[in-house]
């Protein structure tokens, strides 16, 4: 059985960051499958490596075939789609990654997101972590794939708007398909002098509960000035231990 | 049952288990070589001999670990009762059976062929391809009796699998011709697709080899194949029924499908008119056929024409009156590939009964228009509205404006 962490929260609060290090952790563990789900940011960067293709484009590239008429009647469109989409597979020696992309264009994709969502199913089912790095709208997780997501990091920084996206995002997990078994948890990033007491009581009028803060970090500003993949972060930085400590709450050890 | 017989376990639980690139001792074929394909052909008893399995090149203990490698992999049968058609099923064969083989992986098909072979696998003893062709041999005895006779080759020499390719590829392309040639009076089943039905509620497509989904997305093949993976999905089959108009395409399983799955709105439906009962359309047609009462003909707009038509209107208000699941009479939402059904259109006239299109859709679909009607559709560079596509038409001389095509009886 897979353990399925999605990390979603407001553009910049630091989103990538966790997960690129959720997956430097897990993958010392277990296979990990990385699933860069957010089209405006870039999982790969965080953790070093380059992309190949992305779901968008496989879509798009299968699309085109169809009205070309150039895909063989050899096997289904679905088992087509089963090999792109481990052919845009970027596969490292500690875990691979999936990129979904940009979202579609106009037109019908009731088709082909029903056969992405059976291909990436199938694919996740055979690692023993995913972490998906999603967009604040969640999207893609509703369209791309219906795989269960055991526990949903809803990431802020010590800002209202940020909290207040957080607080959308435990709405919409309840409206979709996806089940989410461990709950909307709730991680507040980047706080400077302990949590400000405005944030405090918003939190506590929410119906979120406070998962885990993570302390600012001048690591990754540091990183991020040189342009240096986030997996850089020095073992002993405070960002790296509160994330462990995320995944020792959520009992993975 | 295989225990003690092959050095790893068999069976369906290792269907869809992905080899991580870490994992892998070797790669045969994939994006990475050029040279490989598989093949199932059928052979006299006398040609080929049982159960023997030949490696010819090295063999994957010889072979760099972690490598990528060419490959041809053939499978050649006998027996009585084979015919040529099952070939291409035989073939298909390859993808569940070499998936069922724990710590083996198949992806693709033919020349794109892909095969992925795991370290601890390969260390339990899987270290040669002739214990694959054994593996094989027993899954394709086992499960298909009609098989009487079974040689398997591998070759990884890539000169020799570069040298052989073509032959395979005009056997591919032989088997892709007949297959687009299905008719729906060689089958007994059609498929039903419901994905659309969260938009339009009493809107079901009905697909035959004739008649893909409107999306343009799942033909019949693709059909079979969504069926056969999940059969409780969104894609079923029907039974075909008897024909009971052969010019419109009207079925009894089709009008009972419509009947069903409409709620009850509709109970009869032409598959291949755009008058009297055409088939429904959702909302996610890649095209309309429009009928134009000024010609008494059709013109055809794709989704992403932008501007007006010839008739005056965009295809997004077209797209409006056309959607929902209706059955609306001179408005039909169709797939593009349609156009190269035999079948398209067939009552109204076909492709002689078409007088405008977009010109990228001309393009694009050369192929499937009849060679002396293609000047003679006009396109958005031609005319601008009804009273011009008149003029054109009749100064090009459009055999439907010209009267000389006669709709089938």
């Amino acid at each position: 059985m897979s353990v399925t962490i999605a990390v979603a929260g407001k553009g910049g609060v630091g989103k990538t960051a966790i997960s690129a290090i959720l997956v430097d952790f897990l993958s010392g563990k277990g296979t990990v499958l990385a699933v860069d789900a957010d089209p405006s940011t870039n999982l790969n960067e965080a953790l070093g490596i380059n992309l190949v293709s992305t779901i968008g484009r496989t879509r798009e590239k299968m699309t085109d075939d169809i009205k070309g008429g150039r895909l063989t009647v050899a096997a289904s469109k679905q088992e087509i789609l089963d090999a792109r989409i481990h052919e845009s597979l970027v596969e490292t020696p500690r875990f691979d990654l999936l990129a979904m992309g940009r979202p579609e264009g106009p037109g019908c994709y009731c088709a082909a997101n029903h056969m992405i969502r059976f291909s990436v199913d199938k694919l996740a089912k055979s690692y023993d972590y995913i972490v998906m790095d999603c967009e604040a709208g969640l999207e893609h997780i509703s369209r791309q794939t219906t795989q269960d997501i055991d526990y949903l990091l809803a990431v802020t920084d010590p800002t209202m708007r940020g909290l207040n996206t957080a607080i959308r995002l435990k709405k919409l997990a309840g409206e979709m398909r996806t089940n989410i078994k461990g709950g909307v948890l709730l991680v507040i990033n980047r706080l400077r002098n302990g949590m400000p007491d405005e944030i405090k009581d918003a939190v506590a009028k929410s119906e979120l509960m406070l998962f885990a803060t993570i302390p600012e970090d001048p690591n990754i500003s540091d990183l991020d000035i040189k342009g240096k993949p986030l997996v850089n972060l020095p073992l002993d930085s405070s960002f790296r231990r509160a994330v462990q400590e995320i995944l020792f709450r959520l009992k993975i050890k | 049952m295989t225990e003690g017989v092959f050095p790893v376990d068999i069976g369906p639980q290792y269907e869809g288990e992905v080899i991580r690139k870490a994992d892998v001792r070797i790669e045969l074929g994939g994006p990475n070589v050029r040279s490989k394909f598989e093949l199932v052909t059928i052979r006299e008893p006398a040609e080929i001999t049982h159960e023997k399995v030949e490696v010819i090149g090295s063999d994957i203990a010889d072979l760099p670990e972690e490598s990528s490698q060419p490959v041809a992999l053939l499978v050649e049968v006998a027996g009585s009762r084979l015919e040529k058609d099952i070939e291409p099923v035989l073939e298909r064969r390859l993808h569940l059976y070499l998936n069922y083989i724990e710590g083996v992986y198949h992806m693709n098909q033919r020349q794109d062929v892909w095969i992925r072979l795991r370290k601890d696998s390969f260390n339990k003893g899987l270290n040669s391809l002739k214990i694959l062709g054994d593996m094989l041999i027993f899954l394709y005895t086992s499960e298909i009796d009609i098989i009487e006779k079974i040689q398997i080759t591998f070759i990884t020499d890539g000169a020799k699998v570069e040298e052989m390719l073509p032959r395979a590829m005009q056997i591919y392309n032989a088997r892709d011709e007949k297959a687009r040639g299905l008719r729906e009076s060689d089958v007994e089943e059609f498929y039903s697709c419901a994905l659309c039905q969260s938009f339009a509620p009493t809107h079901i497509c009905c697909i035959t080899p004739e008649r893909i989904a409107n999306c343009g997305a799942i033909n019949w093949f693709d059909g079979k194949a969504a069926y056969q993976l999940d059969p409780e999905g969104p894609i079923q089959s029907v039974k075909k029924g008897d024909l009971l108009d052969a010019v419109r395409g009207e079925y009894t399983g089709a009008n009972q499908l419509a009947l069903e799955k409409s709620m009850g709105a509709y109970n009869r439906v032409y598959l291949h008119s755009a008058f009297a009962y055409p088939h429904t359309s959702c909302g996610c047609f890649q095209a309309i056929c429009f009928y134009i009462p000024e010609v008494d003909a059709f013109g055809i707009v794709h989704r992403d024409f932008e501007g007006d038509t010839v008739v005056g209107t965009p295809f997004t208000t077209m797209a409006g009156d056309t959607s929902g699941g209706r059955q609306v009479e001179g408005f039909l939402g169709i797939a593009l590939e349609y156009l190269r059904s035999p079948s398209f259109l067939k009552a109204d006239g076909g492709w002689y009964r078409i007088v405008w299109m977009p010109q990228v859709i001309k393009d694009q679909f050369r192929d499937a228009c009849p060679m002396d009607l293609y000047d003679k559709i006009a396109t958005e560079n031609d005319v601008h509205n009804t009273d011009e596509l008149v003029e054109f038409l009749n100064r090009v001389g459009h055999p439907w404006v010209l009267g000389e095509i006669k709709l089938p009886v």
